[in-house]
């Protein structure tokens, strides 16, 4: 069970779990070992709003950081998700084919997307957003919405 | 005794401004106005928030069909809340997942798949108040 940080912000509380690394466009990254689960923040699918439809880009894709890795659709809006790290996705939630509702419910367990294989974590990681610096650009889009 | 009281009771969600919520009002007008209107009674969820007694009475006594527009499911909520049995719980988001070339759009107004999604969604509904009746529950 990961230590969350907590923000605040009108009457929402968005959580970002302490253990992971993130993309500003809100997906995260947890290593193990060479092998990377990534899935969405709760501070993106709280924006999001209800996960109609997720597509995962299949088991055996090979991704350049920043590619597209995932598109959601929900009740507001649909997203294409950038890939946080360059590697092979190699494993799928299946969850996402029949309960994507997994990703609201449980954005940083039972909802992840994907599994990639690891072409350079080093490397990748350097670009990615501890949780601190993740709170900064909630609070960030937040103040700029409510501007 | 109410002319509701052997009526399926049907309460939609009351999001005002949301596509989804507006799509489970036009179910529920659909159902009572147009499919079953002699089976069913709509029953507006801002009367159970406000604690009306007729309402009240009404979803107290009969089985109930609830149309959600979101994951918070106020409607099933508020039904619970107010005494009532929801015999059966929609959410539109699953009936969309259901009809995936039925995109809800607009809100004051739906556009087509947000239309024809309302009536699949009280095609399905009209199916479980016959059910009810036929049972003999509403």
């Amino acid at each position: 069970m990961p230590h969350f940080l907590e923000i605040t912000i009108d009457k929402f509380i968005f959580r970002v779990a302490a253990d992971r690394l993130y993309t500003p466009e809100g997906l995260w990254a947890l290593a193990d070992g060479e092998q990377v689960r990534v899935g969405l923040s709760d501070f993106a699918q709280q924006r999001g709003g209800d996960v109609a439809f997720a597509e995962v880009r299949p088991a055996g894709t090979r991704l350049a950081a920043g590619e597209e890795l995932a598109t959601l659709e929900t009740i507001k809006v649909n997203t294409v998700f950038a890939s946080p790290l360059a590697g092979t996705v190699v494993e799928v939630n299946p969850a996402m084919i029949g309960a994507p509702e997994n990703i609201n419910q449980d954005p940083y367990g039972a909802g992840w997307l994907a599994v990639l294989s690891s072409a350079d974590w080093l490397a990748d990681q350097r670009r990615l957003l501890d949780a601190q610096a993740y709170v900064k650009v909630i609070q960030g889009l937040a103040a700029a919405e409510a501007s | 005794m109410s002319p509701n009281a052997r009526r399926v009771v049907v309460v939609p969600c009351s999001g005002i401004g949301k596509t989804y919520g507006s799509v489970s009002r036009e179910a529920a007008y659909v159902i009572t106005e147009e499919l079953r209107p002699e089976t069913t009674a709509l029953v507006a969820l801002s009367q159970l928030v406000l604690g009306d007694p007729a309402a009240r009475a009404v979803v107290a006594g009969a089985p109930t069909i609830t149309i959600d527009g979101c994951q918070l499911a106020c409607a099933s909520k508020m039904v619970r809340e107010s005494g009532g049995a929801v015999a059966r719980e929609f959410a539109v988001l699953e009936v969309y997942r259901r009809h995936r070339a039925l995109k809800p759009r607009g809100i004051a107004e739906l556009n087509e798949g947000g239309l024809r999604l309302a009536e699949a969604l009280a095609d399905e509904a009209a199916a479980v108040a016959d059910a009810l009746t036929a049972d003999g529950q509403g």
